[in-house]
């Protein structure tokens, strides 16, 4: 246990978002025993989540075998781990069922679940999210107000120190939190957070609100909106931000769980550095048209026909690291810049007041130092310039006025 | 002036010149690529940010050539003048009144350089020092893999010497673009007084000032 927190802390104190994508076989032969041997410790368990099996739950939604092999080795990738692991990652998706977790809702539009329950025909990872061991979600599940208040407080005795809390959604602390409350007994949600987070082995916050505040925290946020990261101490967080978080994305921190049953690398915004460590725009279909020049100048012109680069209507990607542009949306049938439309950076701190605008940085709207009107950065700089400009106008006058004299001239 | 110094005046001169023209491109496209050529044969942003690249590394040289001329150079130490003694806040002000009473006040010796250009100076050469930071911590998120072609010491470098930038501006990669962006104009500015003052000296003064950049000294009358 004591390793486990060290290696924690140590992952928490990182701060280079450096991906390693290669650490030397030593360490994956290491590895694998690890994972090997919880997984055969996950086998003796008994599941608490759905009783089927992921094989029977594939093939009567229509996958075969073959296509969730497919979808192993992808996996496997993602998690940047070598080929060798891919049966080891195709038993963890069978074990998923075997941890508890305990999903809360705070100040959102319940997108992210949305995200995994709501796709056209539901995909692999759709599927495996659905297997996972939902103790609770309000969203999904029947029982409602005293009775789902009971249930939560079963799992949580059941399951104490086990479950993995999934928190979705930003939590108000502006007049002690009483923007957002929960339950019959109208408890606020950073009291709810703050007990759940006590038991739970860890915390993933799942899109942006959840980490870092999102749409309830960005300017003027009234509610005082904070994410999950700002408020608990002491616990293990992952975050995956995003409007919504990728599944891809929750099923592979759930399995890397799984897997070795620690959390993954992390960042230093605590985002799993499998994901994050990647920046849209160097893996950008359009990028090509980037470095050429070539820019959509308006919406359904020319060049948005020809999929030129979305610069100039305000595309994020140069400042925005996600994994979007490599494994896309929808078992990567497409993504946002993918259909015409540029990435506003929702997987950033603050994206809804620094990077979502459809214009460069440079037009952007942002608050002056000192408050007051908004302007855009170059309105701001050319009135720096104009005010120069203005000082040296008066000056030059008021010398050309003056005329020329000298100290000398002036005392003789 | 030196002829070293001379040389890296205009160097700057140069490379402020073209990272400007080159970065106001970079962050919003001001003109169009109108070659009907596909897009690998262009490269007309790719282009841009290579010049201002290479505006930009030139510049880091100079700087810290000007860093070790601050305190090692063999004429006028420029960090002498900034040590806030009686003597140099007197001639500080001094300078200044002289500016805004139109030269009928001079009372500084101006065969060397004084106090308040000096000051003048060291803010520009701090502003530089700013996009230097901010501009690699911009660079070094395209080098995401850990990897470059001159090993990976690199960007693990870059990231250590300039990822504070991120929360001195604000906490996200945002705020530093903006926060690079907005110090160019303070620049372009700064570049703006700059010559006028120069000129303004030279008219004024009636000492040459204007030529202490080109030949290297000025004409200073000797007081009857
Ligand atoms: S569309 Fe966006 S992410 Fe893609 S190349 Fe252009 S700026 Fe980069
Ligand atoms: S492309 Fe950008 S805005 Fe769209 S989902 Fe990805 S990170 Fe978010």
């Amino acid at each position: 246990m004591t390793d486990r927190a060290e290696a924690v802390k140590r992952v928490f104190t990182a701060k280079n978002s450096r991906v390693d994508t290669n650490r030397g076989e030593r360490y994956y032969k290491e590895l694998y025993v690890r994972c090997k041997k919880r997984i055969e410790e996950l086998k003796s368990m008994e599941s608490f989540g759905s009783k089927a099996e992921l094989s029977e739950i594939l093939s009567d939604e229509g996958y075969s075998r073959r296509d969730f092999m497919k979808w192993t080795s992808a996996t496997t990738a993602m998690l940047m781990l070598p080929g060798f692991f891919e049966p080891l990652v195709a038993e963890a998706a069978e074990m998923m069922n075997r941890i508890p977790v305990i999903w809360v809702e705070y100040q959102d539009c319940a997108g992210n679940t949305e995200a995994f329950i709501r796709s056209d025909g539901p995909k692999i990872d759709d599927i495996i999210l659905d297997i996972i061991s939902l103790e609770f979600h309000e969203t999904l599940m029947a029982p409602a107000g005293f009775q789902a208040e009971r249930q939560l407080d079963d799992a949580r005795e059941t399951f104490k120190g086990k479950y993995l809390l999934f928190v979705e959604g930003a939590i108000p602390l502006a007049e002690n939190g009483i923007y957002g409350t929960t339950g019959p007994a109208g408890e606020t949600f950073i009291e709810q957070l703050t007990s759940l987070a006590a038991d739970a082995a860890a915390i993933v916050a799942v899109g942006t609100c959840a980490t870092f505040g999102g749409v309830p925290a960005a300017s003027p946020n009234p509610t005082g909106a904070k994410g999950v990261m700002d408020v608990i101490n002491g616990k293990p967080i992952i975050n995956i931000p995003a409007c919504p978080a990728n599944p891809a994305n929750m099923v592979g921190v759930i399995l890397h769980y799984v897997l070795t049953g620690q959390i993954p690398e992390l960042d230093s915004l605590l985002r799993p550095k499998f994901a994050f460590g990647y920046r849209i725009h160097d893996n950008c279909e359009r990028r090509a048209h980037f470095d050429a020049g070539e820019f959509v100048e308006e919406w359904g012109d020319e060049g948005a026909k020809n999929n030129f680069c979305l610069y100039k209507m305000g595309c994020k990607g140069p400042m925005t690291f996600n994994n979007c542009s490599i494994i896309r949306y929808n078992e990567s049938v497409s993504w946002p810049v993918g259909v015409g439309h540029g990435c506003i950076g929702c997987s950033e701190p603050d994206f809804w007041d620094k990077y979502a605008y459809e214009r460069p940085m440079a037009d952007a709207n942002i608050k002056a130092p000192a408050g007051g009107v908004e302007k855009s950065v170059d309105e701001f700089g050319l009135g720096i310039l104009t005010a120069t400009g203005i000082g040296i106008a008066i000056h030059a006058a008021a010398s050309l006025f003056a005329g020329k004299k000298s100290d000398g001239e002036d005392a003789s | 002036m030196t002829a070293t110094g001379r040389v890296i005046h205009w160097i700057n001169a140069i490379c402020i010149l073209t990272a400007v023209i080159t970065g106001l491109y970079i962050a919003h496209p001001y003109y169009q690529t109108l070659i009907a050529d596909p897009a690998v044969d262009k490269y007309v942003m790719a282009w841009n940010r290579w010049i201002h690249f290479i505006g930009a590394i030139i510049l880091d040289v100079t700087l810290i050539v000007i860093a070790y001329l601050y305190f090692f150079s063999r004429f006028e130490k420029a960090y002498k003048k900034l040590i806030p003694t009686g003597k140099n806040v007197k001639e500080f002000f001094e300078v200044i009144f002289n500016l805004l009473t139109f030269n009928r006040r001079k009372r500084f010796d101006s065969t060397h350089r004084d106090s308040f250009n000096v000051v003048y100076f060291a803010i520009l050469h701090l502003l530089l020092v700013w996009m230097l930071f901010t501009g690699l911590q911009l660079y070094v998120q395209g080098l995401e893999s850990g990897l470059s072609s001159i090993g990976k010491w690199w960007p693990a470098l870059l990231h250590n010497a300039t990822d504070w930038t991120i929360a001195a501006t604000g906490g996200t990669l945002m705020d530093v673009r903006i926060s690079h962006h907005t110090t160019m104009w303070w620049i372009v500015s700064w570049v703006v007084f700059h010559i006028y003052y120069q000129i303004w000296r030279t008219i004024y003064w009636q000492e040459g000032d204007i030529a202490i950049v080109f030949g290297g000294s000025k004409y200073v009358e000797k007081r009857r």
